[in-house]
């Protein structure tokens, strides 16, 4: 093997950001759709927008399989319990869209028995806006995300105090 | 067809427990005192009222009426395609009447949820619960004295933080 041979076929990188370029490349989402929003995500898979573009096609349903949680449409008094649990289901690292006003500020919703934004009580990364958003809102948002998985330091998730 | 007939035998056998006999745009309602609806409602059954369209409830605290609570109920024909609503009204204390599960077995889940939004009870119903709002809820939304916005159920829960949770920390 010759030195011209190594510079076309090796590349070097940090763990750290060939990790990152995996995770961001394949986010997993878990939708939690409870009203029109949901319907709009279903509109996001599909052949115009498809979100499988940027390899986030593999939605599951098991909050322990994904993570990214999409969290789609109002919740109510009775669903935020089962909201936090999912959430803490998901395993690390995780991100969380909030899609529509709804889930962001509680929308026109503005009674005893809905959430007035889920980022009340879960961390949010990233919102969009919309009632329902435009499919294009969301693509976005994924692209939002992937920045955000891009800057992720390794060393976040290491238990300092691990007994 | 049925309905006069209906409407007249009743106004006969529960002369006592009738309030008031009216109609607005073709709708007959017959508003009643709740102690003898279980009766009134046996007799339109039988009177071929036999289909129980809707039960609900209307608190006439800023509507006015005979009393602070109405319990209603659309019965519909099949046979002669003609509705009537019976109105029965109830007292702001202890509001309660007979339950109709007896007589439709659609009532058991309409009962509970007036029971959940209004806090009318229905005597011998199988299962008084609530329906919609959880378990642990406090008060009856659906009254006009509760506030729009709720006490605090809509800000009581805990919050989660980002990152790895220790063993020993609690949600």
């Amino acid at each position: 093997m010759n030195h011209d041979d190594v510079k076309s076929n090796v590349l070097t990188t940090t763990l750290e950001s060939a990790i990152n370029w995996g995770r961001k490349n394949s986010l997993w989402p878990m939708p939690f759709g409870t009203a029109c929003c949901g319907i709009e995500f279903m509109a996001v898979l599909a052949a115009r927008t498809d979100i499988s573009r940027f390899g986030a096609e593999a939605i599951r349903f098991s909050p322990r399989q994904s993570d990214l949680l999409i969290v789609a449409g109002r919740i109510s008094i009775k669903m935020m319990p089962v909201l936090i649990r999912i959430y803490e289901q998901m395993p690390e690292p995780k991100w969380v869209i909030s899609m529509g006003a709804c889930a962001s500020s509680g929308g026109v919703f503005d009674t005893y028995s809905v959430i007035q934004g889920v980022d009340q009580f879960i961390p949010v990364d990233v919102y969009i806006p919309g009632c329902p958003p435009r499919p294009e809102g969301v693509v976005e948002s994924l692209l939002k995300i992937q920045d955000l998985v891009d800057k992720e330091k390794l060393s976040d998730y290491a238990l300092s105090d691990t007994k | 067809m049925l309905l006069e007939k209906a409407i007249s035998d009743v106004k006969e056998s529960f002369q006592e427990a009738i309030l008031d006999v009216t109609e607005f745009s073709g709708e007959r309602s017959i508003h009643i005192k709740c102690d003898r609806i279980l009766d009134i409602l046996s007799f339109f059954k039988e009177a071929g009222f036999e289909f129980l369209a809707d039960l609900t409830a209307v608190d006439n605290l800023t509507l006015g009426g005979f009393e602070r609570f109405a319990v209603v109920y659309h019965l519909l024909s099949h046979e002669s395609v003609e509705r009537v609503t019976v109105k029965a009204y109830l007292p702001e204390e202890k509001p309660t009447l007979r339950s109709v599960e007896s007589l439709w077995k659609t009532a058991d889940w309409q009962e509970r949820e007036v029971y959940d939004l209004y806090g009318i009870t229905f005597e011998s119903h199988p299962n008084m619960t609530r329906i919609l709002n959880p378990d642990t809820f406090d008060g009856h939304p659906l009254r006009k004295d509760y506030p729009r916005r709720g006490r605090i159920e809509r800000s009581d829960f805990p919050l989660v933080k980002r990152g790895i949770r220790k063993e020993d920390e609690t949600p």
